[in-house]
C-alpha cells in the first residue's frame, strides 16, 4: 500500500522533517565531537605550561597572597575605610563597606564590650557626612577599663562558603588566593551574602550585584599594595606574598602568634590577626 | 527495530545535541578554563586603574614638600609609621566612570585633569589621628583638642609636612655671643633689669636665663624701631651692633631658678585658660624646647602689656597675634596673673 495513502499529507511532512532532523543530528554531533576534540587538543598542548590569565607582567601561579592585621597598632583613624571607598568606587554612604573598623570598649563594671563601627549614627554625626568617617570621642568622660580598634575585611578563605553557594560561578577563588566576583555573571541572588560568616559581602542596589573586598586585585597584580595598606599610617595592616619568605606577611606570621576569626566555621581565613580579644569574631 | 522506537531515539539525541550546542553557544568560552568560573573575568578584574599613586609619584614634582616631609615625623619608615601625601590630599589618580562593571583602565591623573585639595580644616584633619581617645594605643601622640589648641587650626603652629617644626620657633643666633665680653657692656642696663638680670619690681622685665636668640631679636627690634618703648628704644640705640650677641649671651647665662614645677602647675594652668600657652611657654613659664621666650620672673603688668601689644599689632608675631586677637582684657589679665605667679628664686 502507498504510504501516502495510508498516513495522508501530514505524516509525509513529519517524515521529511524527521529526515532533516536526522541529518542535523548527525551533523551537529560531528560538530560537537570536533569541538570537543579540538579543546582536548588545546588542553593537551598546554599541559607543560598551564594557562594563566592574561594580566600584563603578572603570573598568578607565582603568588600566594595573605593579609595581616595588628590590632594593637590601630589608632582608629579610618583612613583605610575612606581609601578603600575611593579606590574601589564604593557607594559613599554609611551602609556599604568593603573594609571597616570596629571599636570595642569595656566600661568599668561591665562584662561585655560595647561595639561600634564608623557606620554608627553617633560617629557619622561626628564626621559630619556619610561619605567621611571618624570615631566620635563618645567615651572620653566614661570610666573605660579597656578599649581597642579592630580593622575588618574579607578573609579570602581557603574554603570559602560564599563560593560554594554561588549558583552561577560568579564568585570564585583565584589561583593566587583571592576571592573575587565576576560582576557580569553575578545575578544578584545574594546567597553568598547569607553564606559569609563574616558579613564581608553586601549588595550593590544600584548595579544589582554583590560586592566585596578584592584585596585590590587591580593593584596587587601591578606590584602595588591594597589601598587600605598603602594609607595606614601606623602599619596596622600588613599585606604580602607567602611564597616570599621575606615578605611583610611572612615575617608577620612567623614573628607573631596569629589567630583567625571564627576558625570553627571551617572556612580557613587568610587574614591573620594579632591583638584581638575574646569578644572579637 | 520498530520505526517508532528509532524515531524516539532520534528525538532524544536531537534534544541532547540541542542542549549541548545551546550550552556551547551561551556559556563563555573561558568558563572552566581555570575552574568553575569565567576565566577571562580574572584579567578583567585586574585591569582597573589604580587611584593611589604613592609618594614617589608626588616627589617628582613637589620636591620641596617631599623633602620637608621625608625629614619629618610623618615619614618614619624606620618604625613603620608613615603618613603619606595622599592620606591628607586624597588619591592622585581617578578612573573613568563606565557603565556597570566594565573595568576601567583609563582615567584622569593629577595634575592634568585632577586637582588635589589643600586641606584647610586641619583641626579636623590632624585630630583624626591625634585626638586623645580611649582605645588609641599610647604610642600614638594624642592631644585633648581644646586644651592643646584652643580654637586654633593646627597649622598655626605646626607645619603639616614636618609637624615637629613649629612656626615662629627661635633659630639659634648666627654669631654665637661671648658672655664674658657681654658682662662689660651691661652697666647701664642693671638699673632697670637688675644686676643679676632679675627684675623684681624694677621697670624692665627679667632677662636672666632668657632664650639667647630671643634676646638678640628683641634688641635688634628695638634698634630697628619694630618694637618700641620710651625707655628701651633709647637704651637700645646706645648698644653697638657688635655687642648685641655678647649681651644676649651674658643675660642668657644668668640663672633664674624656677620656684614651681611644670607638672604641679598643669591643673592651675588649665583653670587660668593657659593650657594652650603651655605648649610653648611651659606650665611654669620656662619654654619647652626653646620654642618661645621664657615668661618666668615677669611682672603681671609686663605680661599683660605684651599680650595687648600682640593683639593690637604693635608687637608682631604670627602665633601670638592669632592667640591674642579678640582676647578680652579680663582674660589677658588672668593669663598674666597666672604666669606672674612663677618667679625666680
Ligand atoms: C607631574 C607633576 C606633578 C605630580 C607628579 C604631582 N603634582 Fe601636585 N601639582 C602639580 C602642579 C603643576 C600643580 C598646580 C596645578 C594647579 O594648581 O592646578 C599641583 C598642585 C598640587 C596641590 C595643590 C596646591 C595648591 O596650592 O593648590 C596639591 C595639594 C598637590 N599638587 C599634591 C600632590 C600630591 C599629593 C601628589 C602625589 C600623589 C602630587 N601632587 C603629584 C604637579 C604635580
Ligand atoms: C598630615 C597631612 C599632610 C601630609 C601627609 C602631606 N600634606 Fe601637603 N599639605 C597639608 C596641609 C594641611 C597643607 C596646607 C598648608 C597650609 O595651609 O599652609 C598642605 C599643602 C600642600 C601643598 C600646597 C603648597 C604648600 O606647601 O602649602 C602641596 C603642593 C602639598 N601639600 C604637597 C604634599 C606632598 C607632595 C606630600 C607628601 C610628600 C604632602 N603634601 C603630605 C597636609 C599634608
Ligand atoms: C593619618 C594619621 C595622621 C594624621 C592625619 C596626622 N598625623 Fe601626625 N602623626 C601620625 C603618626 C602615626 C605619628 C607618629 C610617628 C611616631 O610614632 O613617631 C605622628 C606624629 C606627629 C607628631 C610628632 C608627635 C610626637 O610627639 O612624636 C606631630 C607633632 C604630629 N604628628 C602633628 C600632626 C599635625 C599637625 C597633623 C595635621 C596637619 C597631623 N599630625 C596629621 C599620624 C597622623
Ligand atoms: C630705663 C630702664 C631700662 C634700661 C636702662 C634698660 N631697659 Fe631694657 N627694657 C626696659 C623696659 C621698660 C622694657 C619693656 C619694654 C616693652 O614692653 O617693650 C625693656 C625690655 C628689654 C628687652 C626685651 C625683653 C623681653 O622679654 O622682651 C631686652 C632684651 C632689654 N630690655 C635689654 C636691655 C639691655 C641690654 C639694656 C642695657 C643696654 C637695657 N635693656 C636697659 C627698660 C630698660
Ligand atoms: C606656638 C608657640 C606659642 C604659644 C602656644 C604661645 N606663645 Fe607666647 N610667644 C611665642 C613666641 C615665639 C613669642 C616671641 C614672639 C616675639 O618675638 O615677639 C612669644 C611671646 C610671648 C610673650 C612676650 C614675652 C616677652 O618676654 O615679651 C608673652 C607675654 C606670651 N608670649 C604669652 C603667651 C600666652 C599667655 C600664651 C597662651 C595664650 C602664649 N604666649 C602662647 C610662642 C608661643
Amino acid at each position: 500500500m502507498d504510504e501516502k495513502e495510508q498516513f495522508g499529507e501530514g505524516q509525509a511532512a513529519r517524515r521529511s522533517f524527521l529526515g532533516c532532523l536526522g541529518t542535523a543530528v548527525v551533523g551537529g554531533a560531528a560538530a560537537v565531537a570536533a569541538s570537543a576534540m579540538l579543546s582536548n587538543e588545546t588542553r593537551a598542548a598546554a599541559v607543560d605550561a598551564p594557562p594563566v590569565p592574561a594580566i600584563p607582567g603578572y603570573d598568578w601561579s607565582k603568588h600566594h597572597w595573605a593579609f595581616g592585621v595588628d590590632a594593637t597598632k590601630c589608632i582608629g583613624c579610618l583612613r583605610c575605610v575612606e581609601a578603600c571607598k575611593a579606590e574601589n568606587e564604593v557607594a559613599p554612604d554609611a551602609h556599604h563597606f568593603r573594609t571597616w573598623v570596629e571599636r570595642y570598649v569595656y566600661l568599668e563594671g561591665e562584662d561585655s564590650a560595647r561595639v561600634d563601627s564608623q557606620a554608627d549614627p553617633v560617629n557619622i554625626e561626628a564626621s559630619g557626612s556619610e561619605g567621611k568617617y571618624r570615631f566620635a570621642n563618645r567615651y572620653k568622660d566614661a570610666k573605660v577599663d579597656k578599649a581597642f580598634f579592630v580593622p575588618k575585611l574579607c578573609n579570602h578563605c581557603t574554603h570559602p562558603a560564599c563560593v560554594q553557594v554561588c549558583p552561577t560561578g560568579a564568585t570564585f577563588k583565584t589561583d593566587d588566593g583571592v576571592v573575587v566576583i565576576d560582576h557580569t555573571y553575578c545575578i544578584g541572588c545574594q546567597y553568598c551574602v547569607q553564606a559569609c560568616p563574616y558579613g564581608a559581602r553586601f549588595f550593590n542596589e544600584a548595579l544589582k550585584v554583590t560586592e566585596k573586598c578584592t584585596w585590590c586585585y587591580h593593584r596587587i597584580t601591578k606590584g602595588l599594595l591594597p589601598a587600605c595598606v598603602e594609607v595606614c599610617p601606623v602599619g596596622a595592616r600588613i599585606f604580602g606574598d607567602r611564597n616570599d619568605k621575606q615578605s611583610p606577611i611572612s615575617e608577620f606570621i612567623k614573628n607573631n602568634r596569629v589567630e583567625v576569626l571564627k576558625p570553627e566555621t571551617g572556612n580557613a581565613p587568610n587574614v591573620f590577626y594579632v591583638g584581638i580579644d575574646k569578644e572579637v569574631s | 527495530m520498530p520505526k517508532h522506537i528509532v524515531r524516539l531515539i532520534l528525538l532524544i539525541v536531537a534534544f541532547g545535541v540541542a542542549v549541548v550546542s545551546a550550552r556551547n553557544f551561551l556559556v563563555d568560552k573561558s568558563f572552566y578554563e581555570y575552574g568553575h568560573y569565567r576565566g577571562n573575568a580574572v584579567a578583567e578584574i585586574a585591569r582597573d586603574k589604580p587611584k593611589y599613586q604613592g609618594t614617589t609619584y608626588c616627589q617628582s614634582c613637589h620636591a620641596a614638600q617631599f623633602a620637608e616631609w621625608s625629614k619629618g615625623v610623618h615619614d618614619r619608615t624606620d618604625i613603620g609609621k608613615v603618613v603619606k601625601c595622599e592620606v591628607c590630599h586624597g588619591p592622585g589618580g581617578g578612573r573613568d566612570p563606565q557603565q556597570g562593571y566594565i573595568n576601567a583602565s583609563t582615567g584622569p591623573i593629577h595634575p592634568d585633569n585632577l586637582k588635589l585639595a589643600v586641606p584647610t580644616d586641619t583641626r579636623a584633619l590632624c585630630t583624626l589621628c591625634h585626638e586623645q581617645m580611649p582605645g588609641r594605643p599610647l604610642q600614638q601622640a594624642q592631644i585633648v583638642i581644646e586644651d592643646h589648641a584652643g580654637a586654633q587650626q593646627c597649622t598655626l603652629c605646626h607645619n603639616p609636612h614636618s609637624p615637629r617644626m613649629i612656626f615662629g620657633s627661635l633659630a639659634a643666633p648666627a654669631h654665637p655671643g661671648n658672655a664674658a665680653a657681654g658682662r662689660d657692656k651691661i652697666d647701664m642696663c642693671a638699673s632697670c633689669h637688675g644686676a643679676e638680670g632679675i627684675s623684681a619690681g624694677l621697670p624692665g622685665p627679667t632677662l636672666a636665663g632668657q632664650n639667647e636668640a630671643y634676646l638678640v631679636e628683641a634688641l635688634k627690634a628695638y634698634k630697628a624701631g619694630k618694637r618700641s618703648n620710651p625707655m628701651m628704644t633709647a637704651m637700645a640705640a646706645n648698644v653697638n651692633d657688635g655687642d648685641i650677641e655678647n649681651i644676649a649671651a651674658y643675660f642668657a647665662s644668668l640663672k633664674c631658678k624656677r620656684t614651681v614645677n611644670a607638672a604641679d602647675q598643669a591643673a592651675l594652668a588649665r583653670k587660668a585658660g593657659a593650657s594652650v600657652c603651655t605648649n610653648c611657654h611651659g606650665a611654669n613659664g620656662i619654654s619647652t624646647d626653646g620654642m618661645a621666650p621664657n615668661l618666668i620672673g615677669q611682672s603681671k603688668d609686663y605680661l599683660a602689656n605684651a599680650l595687648k601689644a600682640y593683639a593690637s599689632g604693635t608687637r608682631s608675631n604670627v602665633v601670638m597675634f592669632a592667640l591674642t586677637k579678640g582676647m578680652s582684657d579680663v582674660d589677658a589679665e588672668k593669663l598674666a596673673a597666672y604666669y606672674a605667679s612663677s618667679s625666680c628664686k
